[in-house]
Order: C-alpha cells, then sequence, then structure tokens
C-alpha cells in the first residue's frame, strides 16, 4: 500500500515540478532534461505584448467577473440559507445548475447569444458569461460558511442595542469577511483559469490568458508557457500558504504587545 | 407590592403547538427571579418574548407599566447572556464589553475606560486585550456578563448561562452572579433547568411546566409547599403519597401509611383528595419505633451510598419510599431487612388535588 | 393589539424574494437563454427538422465518438479511483505531518490551471521528453508514440481529475472513527474483510460522489482531449468544436451538445435523488 502511495504521489507531483526547470530551459521546443539554462523566456514573456496583453485580460476579466458575482451571490446567499420560502429547493439547485453543465455547452450557447448582442469578442460579453460559471462556486463557498454562522451573535448584538443594520455592519460582515474572502477568490480563480468558453467567444480582441496558451500550446509549444506555467503555479503556492504565513506573523506580532496596550491603541 | 416588570396574559402559539398558555408574572425592582422548569416548559420562549425575540401571539409585557411588545430588541435596553455566551469573536473582550456603548455613540476612549471597569467588576482585570477564543469557559462567562451590564439596562436575563462550566466553576459563578447582582441592583431573570441552582441563586422561584406557571414563591415555599405534585417532584427529592382527608384538622388517610397527622397549610375538609409529601430527609431510620413520631415498618430493598449519606430505597407494603440518612445511620441496617422508619407531623405537606 | 400583531407575523415575507430576484434575473437572461438558444439552434440550423439528431445518433462516425467518450471517461474514473483510493488510505494512515504535505501537494494539483497541467505533460511524454529519454537509456531501439495518442489524453485526464477523487474520499475517510476500526479488528476483522466489510461501506459515498464527479467531467472535457489526444479518437466535446469552429455547423453542434447535456443532467439527476446535487460539489 505504501509503495503504490509512493508511486501515486511521484505520478501527482512530477508534472506539477517539471515545468519549473523547463520555464529556465534554453531550448526551443519542447525537450527534458533542458540542454542549458537561461532566463531568456522570462524576459520574453515579460517585453512580449502578445502575451501581456491576454494576461492583463484576463485580471481585468476576472476582477470583474468576480465584483458582479459577490454583488449578485451575497444576498442571494442570505435569502437562501437564512428563508424558507415556496421554490427554495428549486432555486437551490439552480443555482448549482451553472456547474452541471458541460463548458463545450455553454460554449456554443455564449457564441450565439452574444453574437445576437455583438457581445463576442468583448470584455463585456466574457464577464457576463464568467459570472453565470462562477455563481455555483461563489455561492456554495458561502452558503457553507453563512449555516455556520452561529445566529445567537446577531441576537446578542441586538440586544446589546444594535440595529439590524449595524448589527449587520458590526458583527455580521466581519464574522463572515474569511468567508466572503474565499468565495470572491474562487470566483476570480474560476474566471482566471476559464479555458473553453474563452476560446469560443473572447477573440482577439478580449482575447484571455488560457485562450492564448491554448492556442499556443496547439501552434507552436512556445516555451514562454513554461514561464507562465511556472508564475501561476508560484501564485498558487504563495495564495495556499499565504494564510499559514500570515496567522504565524501575526500571533508572533501579538505575543510581543502586550494587551493592555491593544484595547487602548486601537 | 409595586411591579417592576410585569407579564400580562402571554400566550405564544406556533402553528398548532400552544407553546405558552396565559402566563402572568410581577417582577419587583430589583429582584433575582429563577424560571425552572424542564426543557420545553416555556421557560425560554417566556425570556425570548421579553427579549423581544419572538412575538407574543397575545399578551403584553410591560416594564415600569409602559408596554414593550411594539419595541425591537434593540430598543428595549435589556442585558442579555446567552447559553454559549455570544461573545464577538473577532472582537477583544473590552471591545465586547464597549460594543453597547459604541451603539449608544459614547466615545471610544471613554466607552472602552468604562469597559475596563466594568471588566474589573467582574474580576478580569488586564483581560481587556484578551480575543474570546484565548479565555477559558468562566472568563468568557463573565465577559459576557459585563457585556450585558455595562449599558446599564433595565433588566439582566440569564439563559442556562452555567450549563456548560463544569461543578466547581458553577458553584463559584453561582455565587459570583449572585454579588455582581447585589452590588449592581439590577432586575434579573435567570433561566435554568437545575434546581439546586435556582434554590441557591434566587428571590423568587417560577416553575414551568407545560406552557404554564405552576408556582411562583421564594425557594424556601417551593420545596416545602409546593403547590402542585409536579413542583414537589421537580424540586428536591420526594416520597408522594395519595391520601384522603380525614380530619380538617390535620389527618390524612392513605392505603399504605394509614392515618397520618400533618399541620395543615391551607385549610382543607374532609373528603378532600390530597397528596402527601414527605421529603426524605426528613424521615428517620430506626430499629424500633420512635416515640412523638409517626412510625411504619418498611422493608429495605436497596441501600446507594454517597459517601456523606445514604439512600435507602425500601417498601412500606404497596408504597415504595425513599430515605435519606447520613453516613453513621445506614450502618445499623442491611438490604433485605425490615426496619422502622418515622418522621413528624411538620414534615408532612398535603398538595391539594389539581 | 395582539391581533395586529398575529396578521403582521402572518404577512409573507418579500425580503428573500427582494435578495434573490438580481441573481434569479441574471441567471435567467445570461444562463437559460443561451441554453435555450442551443436548443433552438439544434433544431432550425440550418433548417427546422429534427434532421441534426437523426444524423448524429445514427452516423457511425457520431456513434464512434460517443462510445470513445464513454469509454475514455469509464477508464479515466476507473483509474482515478485506483490512484485516489490508495492515496486516501495512505494519507489518513500516516502521520499529521505526511498527510498534511500530500494534502497541499493535491491541492495544488487541484488550483494549477488544467493547462499548465495538459501542458506538463506534452513535455513528459514528448518525444524529446524524459519518458521516452528513459525508455532509451534503458535500450529500447524504437520508441512508442506517446503524444497525441488515447493514452496521453487519457493518462492526463487521469491526472487533472484524481484530486476530485483523492479529496472526495479522503474527507469520508478521515471521518470514520478510528474506535470502530480498532472494534472491528477486536471482533477478528483482518485485511481484506477489514477493507469489504467496515473501509468499503463507509467510505461509499465519497467513491459515489467522486465518480460521479470525475465521470461527468470527463464527459463534457474539451482542452486536454484535443490538445494531447489522437486527432482520430476524438471526444465528443471536441467533435463540437471542430463542428461550430472549423465547418459553422451550428445545427450538428448543438444537437450533440444538446445530447451531451441530456446525458450529463440524466447522471445528476439520478444523483440527486439520492444523495441531493449540493453534495456533490460540498
Amino acid at each position: 500500500m505504501r509503495m503504490l502511495g509512493v508511486v501515486v504521489v511521484i505520478f501527482i507531483a512530477a508534472p506539477l515540478l517539471i515545468v519549473v526547470p523547463m520555464s529556465f530551459s534554453s531550448a526551443r521546443s519542447l525537450q527534458f532534461p533542458p540542454p542549458g539554462y537561461w532566463l531568456g523566456y522570462y524576459q520574453a514573456y515579460f517585453t512580449d505584448l502578445t502575451w501581456l496583453r491576454p494576461t492583463w485580460n484576463s485580471i481585468v476579466i476576472a476582477t470583474a467577473t468576480m465584483v458582479l458575482t459577490m454583488v449578485l451571490v451575497v444576498p442571494a446567499t442570505f435569502a437562501l440559507v437564512r428563508h424558507r420560502f415556496a421554490g427554495k429547493s428549486i432555486a437551490d439547485l439552480m443555482m448549482l445548475m451553472p456547474l452541471a453543465v458541460p463548458h463545450i455547452v455553454m460554449a456554443v450557447g455564449y457564441y450565439s447569444f452574444l453574437g445576437e448582442y455583438r457581445l463576442v469578442h468583448t470584455h463585456i460579453g466574457v464577464v457576463l458569461a464568467h459570472t453565470c460559471l462562477s455563481v455555483p462556486i461563489a455561492f456554495l463557498v458561502l452558503s457553507a460558511n453563512l449555516k455556520g454562522f452561529d445566529r445567537t451573535l446577531e441576537r446578542a448584538a441586538q440586544s446589546l442595542g444594535a440595529s439590524p443594520i449595524k448589527t449587520f455592519i458590526h458583527v455580521t460582515l466581519p464574522i463572515l469577511r474569511p468567508g466572503l474572502v474565499i468565495s470572491a477568490l474562487f470566483a476570480f480563480v474560476q474566471s482566471f483559469d476559464e479555458t473553453v468558453v474563452a476560446i469560443f467567444i473572447s477573440g482577439r480582441n478580449a482575447e484571455t490568458l488560457p485562450r492564448k496558451m491554448f492556442d499556443s500550446i496547439r501552434q507552436e509549444a512556445d516555451p514562454v508557457i513554461a514561464v507562465i506555467s511556472t508564475l501561476l503555479f508560484a501564485a498558487v503556492l504563495l495564495a495556499l500558504l499565504a494564510p499559514a504565513g500570515w496567522k504565524g506573523i501575526r500571533s508572533r506580532l501579538r505575543a510581543r504587545t502586550p494587551p493592555t496596550a491593544i484595547t487602548t491603541g486601537r | 407590592m409595586t411591579s417592576y416588570l410585569q407579564i400580562d396574559g402571554v400566550t405564544k402559539k406556533f402553528g398548532d403547538f400552544t407553546a405558552l398558555e396565559k402566563v402572568d408574572l410581577s417582577v419587583r425592582k430589583g429582584e433575582f427571579v429563577t424560571f425552572l422548569g424542564p426543557s420545553g416548559s416555556g421557560k425560554t420562549t417566556t425570556l425570548m418574548i421579553i427579549a423581544g425575540f419572538e412575538k407574543a401571539t397575545h399578551g403584553d409585557v410591560l416594564i415600569e407599566g409602559r408596554s414593550i411588545s411594539r419595541l425591537a430588541p434593540h430598543e428595549r435596553n435589556i442585558g442579555i447572556v446567552f447559553q454559549n455566551y455570544a461573545l464577538f469573536p473577532h472582537k477583544t473582550a473590552a471591545e465586547n464589553v464597549y460594543f453597547p456603548l459604541q451603539m449608544r455613540s459614547i466615545a471610544r476612549s471613554a466607552g472602552l475606560r468604562k469597559a475596563q471597569e466594568m471588566l474589573s467588576l467582574v474580576g478580569l482585570e488586564g483581560m481587556g486585550g484578551r480575543y474570546p477564543k484565548e479565555l477559558s469557559g468562566g472568563q468568557q462567562q463573565r465577559v459576557a456578563l459585563a457585556r450585558a451590564l455595562v449599558f446599564e439596562p433595565s433588566l439582566l436575563l440569564l439563559d442556562e448561562p452555567l450549563g456548560a462550566l463544569d461543578k466547581n466553576l458553577r458553584e463559584q459563578m453561582q455565587i459570583e452572579i449572585k454579588r455582581i447582582q447585589r452590588t449592581l441592583g439590577v432586575t434579573t431573570i435567570f433561566v435554568t433547568h437545575d434546581q439546586s441552582e435556582a434554590m441557591s441563586m434566587s428571590d423568587r422561584i417560577v416553575v414551568f411546566e407545560k406552557g404554564r406557571i405552576e408556582q411562583a414563591a421564594t425557594p424556601l415555599d417551593i420545596y416545602h409547599r409546593p403547590a402542585t405534585r409536579f413542583v414537589a417532584g421537580f424540586v428536591g427529592e420526594s416520597n408522594l403519597v395519595p391520601a384522603e382527608i380525614k380530619d380538617a384538622g390535620g389527618v390524612a388517610e392513605s392505603a399504605a401509611l394509614g392515618a397520618c397527622d400533618f399541620e395543615p397549610a391551607e385549610p382543607v375538609s374532609p373528603g378532600d383528595n390530597v397528596t402527601l409529601l414527605i421529603r426524605p430527609e426528613h424521615i428517620r431510620l430506626s430499629r424500633k419505633p420512635i416515640e412523638g413520631r409517626k412510625n411504619v415498618s418498611m422493608h429495605v430493598d436497596t441501600i446507594v451510598n454517597y459517601g456523606d449519606n445514604s439512600l435507602v430505597i425500601g417498601r412500606v407494603g404497596d408504597l415504595q419510599m425513599r430515605v435519606r440518612v447520613l453516613g453513621a445511620d445506614v450502618v445499623i441496617i442491611k438490604e433485605g431487612e425490615d426496619c422502622c422508619v418515622s418522621w413528624l407531623p411538620e414534615s408532612v405537606y398535603a398538595i391539594p388535588a389539581a | 393589539m395582539g391581533a395586529t400583531i398575529a396578521r403582521l407575523a402572518q404577512r409573507p415575507n418579500l425580503w428573500p424574494w427582494l435578495l434573490l430576484a438580481p441573481l434569479a434575473l441574471y441567471l435567467a437572461i445570461f444562463f437559460l437563454v443561451p441554453l435555450a438558444d442551443v436548443a433552438i439552434m439544434s433544431v432550425t440550423e440550418p433548417k427546422l427538422s429534427l434532421a441534426n439528431y437523426e444524423r448524429v445518433l445514427t452516423g457511425t462516425l457520431y456513434q464512434r465518438v460517443f462510445f470513445n467518450t464513454f469509454l475514455t471517461a469509464g477508464l479515466v474514473t476507473l483509474a482515478c479511483l485506483l490512484v485516489g483510493y490508495p492515496l486516501a488510505y495512505l494519507m489518513n494512515h500516516s502521520s499529521q505531518r505526511t498527510a498534511m504535505l500530500i494534502l497541499l501537494l493535491v491541492t495544488m494539483s487541484f488550483w494549477t490551471s488544467f493547462l499548465v497541467r495538459t501542458y506538463a505533460w506534452m513535455v513528459l511524454l514528448g518525444n524529446n521528453g524524459p519518458v521516452i529519454g528513459l525508455l532509451r537509456a534503458v535500450g529500447f531501439e524504437t520508441t512508442p508514440q506517446l503524444l497525441f495518442t488515447r493514452f496521453s489524453s487519457t493518462l492526463a485526464m487521469v491526472h487533472i481529475l484524481a484530486p476530485y477523487m483523492i479529496m472526495n474520499i479522503y474527507s469520508v475517510m478521515r471521518k470514520i472513527d478510528p474506535v470502530l476500526i480498532r472494534s472491528a479488528e477486536s471482533l477478528g476483522a483482518r485485511g481484506f474483510s477489514l477493507f469489504r466489510h467496515i473501509y468499503l461501506p463507509l467510505t461509499a459515498p465519497g467513491i459515489a460522489n467522486g465518480c460521479v464527479l470525475v465521470f461527468v467531467i470527463c464527459l463534457g472535457f474539451y482542452v486536454t482531449p484535443v490538445l494531447l489526444g489522437s486527432p482520430r479518437e476524438q471526444m465528443i466535446a471536441g467533435l463540437i468544436g471542430t463542428q461550430i469552429e472549423e465547418f459553422l455547423a451550428f445545427g450538428m453542434g448543438s444537437a450533440m451538445a444538446m445530447i451531451l447535456l441530456a446525458v450529463t443532467l440524466a447522471i445528476l439527476a439520478i444523483y440527486h435523488r439520492r444523495f441531493g446535487l449540493d453534495k456533490l460539489w460540498g
């Protein structure tokens, strides 16, 4: 069993690790082990507009998608988690539907639908489509958080003199903040990584990074892809380790400050 | 008696289920009143109606003669300590205590100073900077108490606040809560299902059962003069014997005990059905009958040893009797033997039939 | 007075509807209408008829693609299970530190864009890659073509989808009370019988979850089969893409999309009746 486990770990780890040395490779096409190492393709990525523009497009689109998703999902999640009403189970199901439909099907639909309104090949078009795909993920994360929220905290706030609005601002929102942040992050990543719909509707104008990568891999396997892969990989690693690191820093900071200084100082 | 808090015919229905049925109660200013009852008896529902988190189906709640039924919870100025304390996890102890002052637009520096004073009163001097998760259960409890009191509420409600604490800490907190309540003189309603807690803390106990108030009286009256069989059975240990009044001057007859003298607290007339209450600790156990007491013979089935005392369970005819004896007394008797149990007429209380 | 309160409490609460309305409207316009577009195109392009469905369901080319898609999805699901179960078991039975490291690795893999992972497999399996290199070093004269075959795309899909399986199984396995295992052992269960009577039934929900998820995602997988697979052994999503992009055959593409959607929803509907759809991604 243990041997098998080790093999599986290697199977999972190897593809993740191989892109890192590849990004420093001096080879013009796929070759491993690399014949030599240099930083040329990093330079190429950071100076080549055909790569930088899609990167920027992706950042803009993912940010807009994240904002729009949260604006729509936050109130809806409160309604679905905290209220009982006729048709609630259907609404619950509806929230998850975009996750159930294969992206290729949605891609065909958006290609035709957005075309009718001249939104194909526009940033707005991609954002509108991506928001649909991000909704279920943001909803799942946020509703799990909201279900775990202890509502006596809100009662306590009200008994202490906070109006419903003040309760929301001073108690509900701050306690829910981690859930909101993670939910928004999921929405962002979903859009940033989304490939299939973007291939069909983003066009040259609103070309996203995954679309550019897809085209590039299909046509020439540009070594710059290894650079982007390494950067994305580093971003994921950073995002995963950041919370633990941040906690460590905070607790260390707080250990050095005498407790009374905090209450009067802030 | 001038009433400070007045509950007026409050009824609460959840669909077909009646959680509270015409509850009336009045509480004096500064009084410490405990709502006692099993879970589902309506005590917490009553508390939530006072706090404004539940709306009464009928009836009214008044403080100093003014109805508060139409006020939202945040307009009622009532301090509550919740079962799980409900401390805000993202705020320090001091910030938690400052919160109600913040909601009342009191400046941060002055408010935090007041919060620190309040924390000192509950014995948490210098702990203001800690977050709830860095405090022990007892300390969290104290913060919750300070937070509920700092804004000088017109009423303090405590919803089973000691349930999560272990036994020693619980007794310590009982004394502590009582001390703080006396210091501030705040009118307090305390909800619990623990009868010893109710006994030790309250000026008055209100016993709830099935959405009704069974009895509202001082702890001693509740214990020695229960109004109903339920109260007698719920509060303390009891021997309950159905009987019929033979003489209005204080003689009742039961199948198992025969004629039994008692001191009538309320007027009774011959032929009334009553339940005789004899507390196990008022019964003595001996080899031979004792002069001047009511004596009956009992067959001992089980002896449960608690160290400083023992519980002897036996039978008098068909009737099961429980006797509490101090350690020394139980040595004389063994399981399976017959012995004599006896009590004084003033130890017998006749509960009128409902 | 009491009567007014009772009436106020009975008034239907509009809040949830107000909160839900924007999103409901949004999904209706930007999710349901495009989906309806696909359905409409499948019967109107190029003219109003069911001809597209007829061609898709009877043409041998399309039948082969559908068969190939199901076969691949089944293979990938099975492989993910064979890879995922032992790893989840290992995580559950190793020190907390090791388990954390493996979890971190799996999570890393999960979060890494599947384009990146697809690209990595191109490097690994390429003609100048380490696998071929290893085979040459061992002494193979002629090395097999690995890239752009069913083998490469299946392998990459297993790698990409394995984290779904692992996380699903691990999350249920972690919840098994160790006392249960110890008591089963004390009652005489050993080795395979312990697995058969204790582990398997208790982890079954996780297995079901993982399998449904992997199978359904695999059915509609576009990127990896297109980039790594053999052009002669297309999967359905790839074929839909070709119809739309190369032949501008919207009717045919839509009809195939509708069939893919119907199959996917049918599988999810069965799952939903059994377990509830919200559990699948939870």
